[in-house]
């Protein structure tokens, strides 16, 4: 910025109202701020901030999460179940969701029977909460959507500890109630190629 | 701010114009945090698994007596696993495939792997699978037999070895590879 060189006018207050300058400072007719800003004829206390870096980070933050976004959101899961991961998985589809931890058994949430009276008994067995809701679900699919074939597809949520008993029983009773296409969901691990 | 400058070099009116880059900044910061709050950073997925449920017989297509498929019968065991191909009731090859777990991480978040037990599947299958052409539809298929005390988290560990090799099947116009497996639970 250069120093500030008053214009002379012959009307003494004339300098109080002007046309707004598109400049910054420029409009401003006080000697003190002039010099102030201008640095008294040094170096300006005022920095311009390089906004090329600062847009470049905000555009590449912007380009990963839209790389990592996922439009059909987050499917929850039972927070008593721990997933076990693996490799070769394919990807998750809208189907009813069976969660099954070590106490009880639940269909989108509702309960759906006990893992515990499963493995007193000691073998495998039909279990009617789980087949009733499930039955249910498959009906009223057929009556919303009367034209399309059944899919017949079930998500598990099964956690890792549970015994294979009690997911055979889950298993068979969702085939039972016209879920034949039964998918276990795990985590997913990298592959390892 | 950002501005883009074109010496004229005379006295005309000059050619320098300025964007105003507040509004792009603030569509990238509002687009960020969008993102943030809609980000899903826990991915879970799937492992297909078949009942063999028959469906109805088509009363318009005769039926006509069919020779059974090749099936693969996986056995957990103790100490190994049994591959044993049947065709119907008969035995066509068996091998024991001993279990040998890569164990990755510890305490709750181990994961159990069998990498050998894949090995040995893809070349059973290179000797023995049934369905290899990319038109066919048709999966091999595979019955897992396993003890009603196995943990859940070793099923999924034979399950990922079992569906570990591939083949290209034609779905329409394009070709996915895909396993080359699809499994049932054994039941008495």
């Amino acid at each position: 910025m250069d120093r500030y060189e008053p214009k002379r006018h012959h009307n003494p207050h004339a300098h109080v109202i002007h046309a707004p300058g598109a400049r910054l400072m420029h409009g401003v007719k006080l000697r003190y701020v002039w010099n102030k800003v201008s640095g008294h004829g040094h170096r300006s206390p005022n920095a311009s901030l390089n906004l090329v870096s600062f847009i470049d980070f905000l555009s590449v933050i912007v380009i990963f999460l839209l790389m990592s976004f996922s439009a059909s959101g987050e499917i929850a899961v039972d927070k008593n179940v721990k997933l076990p991961k693996a490799e070769n998985v394919d990807a998750i589809i809208d189907a009813p969701m069976v969660a099954v931890n070590g106490n009880q058994i639940l269909v989108d949430g509702v309960q759906a029977g006990s893992t515990r009276s499963i493995e007193e008994l000691g073998r495998l067995q039909k279990i009617d909460e789980l087949f009733a809701l499930l039955k249910n679900k498959r009906e009223l699919w057929k009556q919303v959507q009367p034209n399309k074939p059944f899919p017949g597809v079930c998500i598990l949520q099964v956690d890792q500890n549970v015994s294979a008993l009690v997911v055979k029983s889950v298993f068979q009773t969702a085939a039972f109630a016209g879920y034949p296409n039964v998918s276990f969901m795990v985590g997913k691990i990298p592959a390892s190629q | 701010m950002g501005g883009v400058d074109v010496d004229t070099g005379g006295k005309k009116r000059s050619t320098n114009s300025e964007i105003n880059m507040v509004p792009f900044i603030d569509l990238l910061f509002v687009t960020v945090a969008f993102l943030l709050i809609t980000a899903v950073w826990v991915t879970n997925s799937r492992i297909n698994a078949d009942a063999q449920v028959p469906g109805p017989p088509n009363p318009n297509i005769e039926l006509t007596p069919q020779t059974p498929e090749k099936v693969l019968n996986l056995h957990i065991g103790e100490s190994d696993f049994g591959l044993v191909w049947k065709q119907g009731a008969t035995v066509v090859s068996e091998v024991k495939v001993p279990k040998t777990p890569m164990e990755i991480g510890d305490g709750d978040g181990k994961i159990i792997r069998y990498p050998e037990l894949a090995k040995k599947i893809e070349e059973e299958w290179k000797q023995q699978g049934g369905h290899r052409d990319p038109s066919d539809k048709k999966l091999d298929q595979c019955i897992l037999h396993s003890d009603n005390r196995t943990q859940f988290k070793e099923i999924v560990a034979v399950l990922d070895a079992l569906y570990s090799p591939k083949r290209e099947m034609k779905l329409g116009a394009e070709t996915k590879k895909i396993p080359v497996f699809n499994m049932t639970f054994s039941v008495r």
